[in-house]
């Protein structure tokens, strides 16, 4: 049997799942203290259930994304090198900056070499400001590490205590501005997310529970709860993943689903293409900044069941702001909610109220309740309708680089549009009727998450990027770079050198089965030529598992 | 000015010549590279779109390609001429106030007749976006500005006849490099006269007289030439690391000939120095197009004051863009007839060898002299290629502004020259209508394709 739970901020979502159906599910508030909320939740699915019988739990938690949105986390300092090219007044990062010389080039040449003056001094003035953790990132990392791992055996010598996080073990894709930030993240959130880890095996220890714990991540894989200590910043943006992955799990296979997910002050778009989630073309935005975490292409939209509806002349407002609950739960201003429940589309709170509502909106222009309630909900509609438009528009200008990728480009619009979320249910039908699909609104949608969670399998992928003309060869995902050892080097080598590193992330993270299948999701070959020779070539593989799910709820087959 | 810079990247990384030829896979890598680790597409300034591909008959509007479009394009050709129709489109309606297509293959040396590969090129995608534009967008005046090492021979052929296309382009000196053409007295057909303007710069010309070339040629004409837009055939070959070119123009210098000129697009042509020269420039003319701070891009290896410019080497440019801006100020005023002859058409007879297919063809254009209107264009051309039996077209074309009689006379020469049994083949490119007609008289069979 398997178990998935989504911590959330305000409440905590748990399934259990055996053959393929939901045999439990919970709901209960988050408390400060996560072991309390976590038995809580085990308890009311497993009743009856003995620990043995569970090979498999997965989390979910916008916990540590929550930390970040608020800014509870220490501060971070930052030593940067980023050498020429855009103008320094780009690296604005809302912390102490220190930015030093030093530059390698696209190939890892070292081009400016670092000064010893600045790095003590940059180290010294992070001091007297107090700071005691760094993130150290350079342009070109990826490609050459050692500017950093220098700056780090400084670091390491004088502040022996300090914690430092640097740019190429944190994310291996090219985009410093993106890796400072994300490098920054990762250093803020890495005590947090320790405290998380050891909170969820206190809680699954004292319920004798000793199956395969796993974490989600961004792009909706999974990886072993335990061995993520390194580098959690994936898996922080887990929550909106794992409710994408349950609406995959209850529609039918290969569906083209937009996912709606809406919630009190924002509604959460996703988009499923032919069964399979969307993968961002960018990484996990934070508030105003881009990440290169690998993400699910999850839009956050402004507008929910609480949102501050207001008449401002003769015109009617909704607001992006929440002022408290709906005016007929007891708010103190009109929302969405309230219009829902004038129209019958919900059952939430007293109708005496939400009619009240609508009047005080609707008298001064002449309007009824239901009127001036149908006006709103399309206000809200009107939004998200063009929100989703925009996704698939979005989805289809996707940048292409390579012929083919331009020839297979596709153009597919949504078959079902799936609510999820305590809010979905007043409003699925008619955003379905505006795009011209079907409404649904599975069984199970509000606790979807964990489900999402349950059904995730673990992915793994390795990017290789071989130079031999300089020799040597790097490992995206494991910052590492390494001698290439055979001559000629030829592109059957490549391919067999990153499935070796496949094999050997994949048995770090204890997923050794998780490699059977593999795909390769890209191979280029670039034949260098220098004065007229053929001087080397450079080949960028990319190897990975295939992304999926178990199965599909109710699919009895899907499930081992 | 808040408008968005927009830009298509087609590096094309599955796609070459061949293996080993300059325009290979390799060329865009350390540009993509660069442009990606600096954030770049992720600034607000900048808007990423998605390459397409440009019709069939986007390409007929332009080119006669022989025997058929299909016989001369590849995917690729296709995606880098629709990827600059995709900017065109964005910046006509408003989406973006500029862009850049830095697209792979290049095509500033295909000419109107397409036999097979000229200088790497095949599709001119400048001219296959100006007639787009006039059709799609009814623009009519346009200015290119060609800033590759090498003659914009293919364009200028394209629009050598065309009064409403003004074509500068400045270059190393024919006679030390490919194509070996763009003299000064290469000033445009009886209809367009002094509407192309070349600037053939001596090898080892640097940033100073590049920078005099622009501000006391290329803006003032452009300027006073008043074009509706302006597109930049931004080849990178004049860069002082290229191993085709010998010039010594910097990133920096051709980032502010970006900001001065200001154009709505630039489109990649040349540029082979693909480690030391194109990062380092198309990041820079990104950076300039949008109107960024790029005085921190910088080659690794340069230092300012590192090419000295030699005196007598300003003397002659200056000379020449007086020559130059004298013929712009005369161009009313020059006695035609006296120049091209009082004949009912203007002919010329071209040699025009195709480098890297090794092709020969010998051509014939006649232009009518019309009163009215800029005139239809009569092309005989035969191609030889090797061994294989040679292929001889007939092709008419007539331009956008043509007037009615020009029209049905053409009309009249096609159908004439399909009972002819001179040529295999037959064209008519009638840009008033958008009609594209192609008759291959072995099969007796003809195909129409309509915009
Ligand atoms: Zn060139
Ligand atoms: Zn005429």
């Amino acid at each position: 049997m398997y178990i998935g739970i989504d911590v959330g901020g305000t409440s905590t979502n748990a399934v259990l799942l055996n053959e393929g159906l939901v045999r439990a599910s919970a709901t209960v508030p988050s408390s400060e203290d996560i072991i309390t909320s976590l038995l809580d939740a085990l308890d009311r699915i497993m009743k009856g259930v003995p620990a043995e019988l569970i090979e498999r739990v997965v989390f979910s938690t916008t916990l540590i994304t929550n930390l970040i949105a608020e800014k509870k986390y220490d501060p971070v300092g930052l030593i940067l090198i980023p050498g020429p090219g855009l103008s320094h007044v780009h690296y604005k990062y809302n912390t102490d900056t220190f930015i030093i010389s030093g530059a390698m080039d696209y190939r890892g040449r070292e081009i400016i070499p670092l000064n010893d003056n600045e790095i003590e001094k940059a180290i010294n003035n992070l001091n007297a400001r107090g700071y005691k953790k760094v993130a150290v990132v350079g342009k070109f990392s990826v490609r050459n590490n050692k500017h950093e791992k220098t700056v780090a055996s400084k670091l390491a010598s004088l502040h022996p205590d300090w914690h430092v996080e640097l740019g190429h073990q944190v994310a291996g894709q090219l985009n410093f501005p993106r890796r400072v930030v994300s490098t920054m993240l990762a250093c803020a959130t890495k005590d947090k997310y320790s405290f998380f880890v050891d909170s969820v095996q206190a809680a699954l220890s004292r319920r004798g529970i000793e199956g395969a714990v796993y974490i989600l991540k961004a792009d909706g894989g999974t990886m072993p709860l335990n061995k993520v200590s390194g580098v959690p910043i994936e898996t922080i943006f887990s929550g909106p993943a794992a409710s994408t992955l349950g609406v995959q799990a209850l529609i039918p296979p290969g569906e083209t689903a937009v996912v709606v997910d809406i919630g009190g002050t924002t509604t959460d778009l996703a988009l499923i293409l032919s069964g399979q989630p969307l993968l961002s073309a960018r990484g996990a935005p934070v508030y105003d900044n881009l990440t290169q975490v690998r993400a699910l292409a999850v839009k956050s939209v402004a507008v929910g069941g609480d949102s501050l509806v207001e008449r401002v002349g003769k015109e009617i407002l909704v607001y992006s702001e929440r002022l408290g609950p709906a005016f007929c739960l007891g708010g103190p201003m009109p929302t969405p909610t309230d219009a829902l429940r004038v129209l019958g589309l919900t059952r939430l709170g007293s109708p005496k109220k939400a009619t009240e509502a609508m009047e005080m909106l609707g008298q001064p222009l002449g309007m009824s309740p239901s009127e001036v309630a149908q006006k709103i909900i399309n206000m809200v509609i009107d939004v998200i309708v063009q929100e989703i438009e925009a996704m698939f528009i979005q989805w289809e200008q996707e940048p292409a680089y390579r012929v083919w990728e331009v020839l297979q480009k596709r153009k597919e619009r949504p078959d079902m549009v799936v609510g999820v979320g305590g809010g979905a249910a007043g409003f699925i039908t008619q955003i379905a009727a505006r795009i011209g699909a079907n409404p649904v609104i599975p069984p199970y949608s509000p606790v979807a998450n964990a489900i999402g969670a349950a059904v995730a399998i673990p992915t793994i992928q390795i990017n290789l990027r071989a130079d031999t003309e300089q020799g040597y060869y790097t490992i995206e995902q494991e910052g590492y770079q390494g001698k290439i050892e055979k001559d000629p080097f030829t592109e059957e080598d490549a391919l067999l050198l990153a499935d070796e590193w496949l094999k050997k992330r994949a048995e770090k993270y204890g997923l050794g089965n998780a490699v059977e299948k593999t795909e390769y999701t890209r191979r280029d070959v670039f034949t260098m030529v220098r004065n007229w020779i053929t001087t080397g070539r450079i080949y960028d593989i990319s190897v990975q598992t295939p992304r999926g799910i178990i199965g599909h709820i109710g699919a009895r087959g899907g499930f081992k | 000015m808040n408008k968005k810079t927009g830009l298509i990247f087609f590096p094309a990384f599955d796609w070459a010549i061949s293996p080993t030829h300059p325009e290979r896979e390799e060329r865009l890598l350390y540009t993509r590279d660069q442009i990606f680790e600096e954030g770049v597409m992720d600034l607000p300034q900048i808007h990423e779109y998605a390459p397409r591909l440009a019709s069939l008959h986007d390409i007929s509007r332009t080119h006669f390609c022989v025997p058929m479009v299909q016989s001369q394009v590849t995917e690729a050709h296709l995606i880098a001429a629709g990827s600059t129709l995709q900017l065109g489109d964005s910046i006509v309606n408003g989406e973006i106030r500029n862009g850049f297509a830095m697209v792979r293959p290049p095509g500033h040396h295909a000419m109107r007749v397409v036999h097979g590969n000229r200088g790497f090129c095949s599709i001119n995608n400048e001219a296959v976006l100006v007639e787009y534009l006039r059709r799609r967008h009814g623009i009519k005046k346009i200015a290119i500005v060609d800033s590759d090492a090498h003659h914009g021979d293919g364009t200028q052929d394209i629009f050598y006849h065309d009064p409403d296309v003004l074509f500068i382009s400045f270059h190393q000196d024919g006679r030390t490099i490919f194509p070996g053409t763009g003299f000064t007295h290469e000033l445009g057909g009886p209809g367009a006269y002094a509407k192309t303007l070349n600037v053939p710069l001596p090898p080892g010309t640097g940033d100073e007289a590049f920078m005099y070339v622009v501000d006391n040629l290329v803006l003032p004409v452009v300027k006073d030439f008043q074009p509706e837009i302006i597109i930049n055939s931004a080849g990178q070959d004049n860069h002082y690391t290229d191993p085709l070119g010998s010039m010594r123009f910097t990133a920096r210098a051709y980032a502010d000939f970006t900001k001065k000129l200001q154009p709505h697009l630039a489109v990649l042509e040349g540029g082979y120095a693909i480690e030391t020269a194109l990062p380092y420039i198309n990041l820079a003319i990104i950076l300039a197009l949008a109107d960024v701070d790029y005085s921190n891009v910088m080659e690794p290896d340069y230092w300012p004051g590192r090419f000295k410019e030699s005196p007598e080497r300003i003397a002659q440019v200056q000379r020449m863009v007086e020559q130059l801006l004298e013929s712009w100020a005369n161009k009313d005023k020059v006695d035609l007839p006296n120049v091209f002859g009082n004949d009912k058409y203007y002919q010329r007879k071209k040699f025009i060898y195709y480098d890297t297919d090794y092709i020969e063809e010998e051509q014939f254009e006649k232009v009518r002299m019309c009163p009215d209107c800029p005139g239809y264009i009569i092309i005989k051309s035969r191609g030889e290629r090797g061994y294989r039996a040679p292929i001889r077209i007939y092709a008419v074309s007539i331009p956008f502004q043509a007037c009615h009689a020009c029209q049905s006379e053409a009309y009249d020469i096609y159908e004439q020259a399909k009972k002819q049994k001179e040529c295999e083949y037959v064209y008519m490119q009638d840009k008033s209508t958008d009609t594209c007609m192609y008759y291959d008289k072995v099969k007796g069979q003809e195909w129409v394709t309509e915009g």
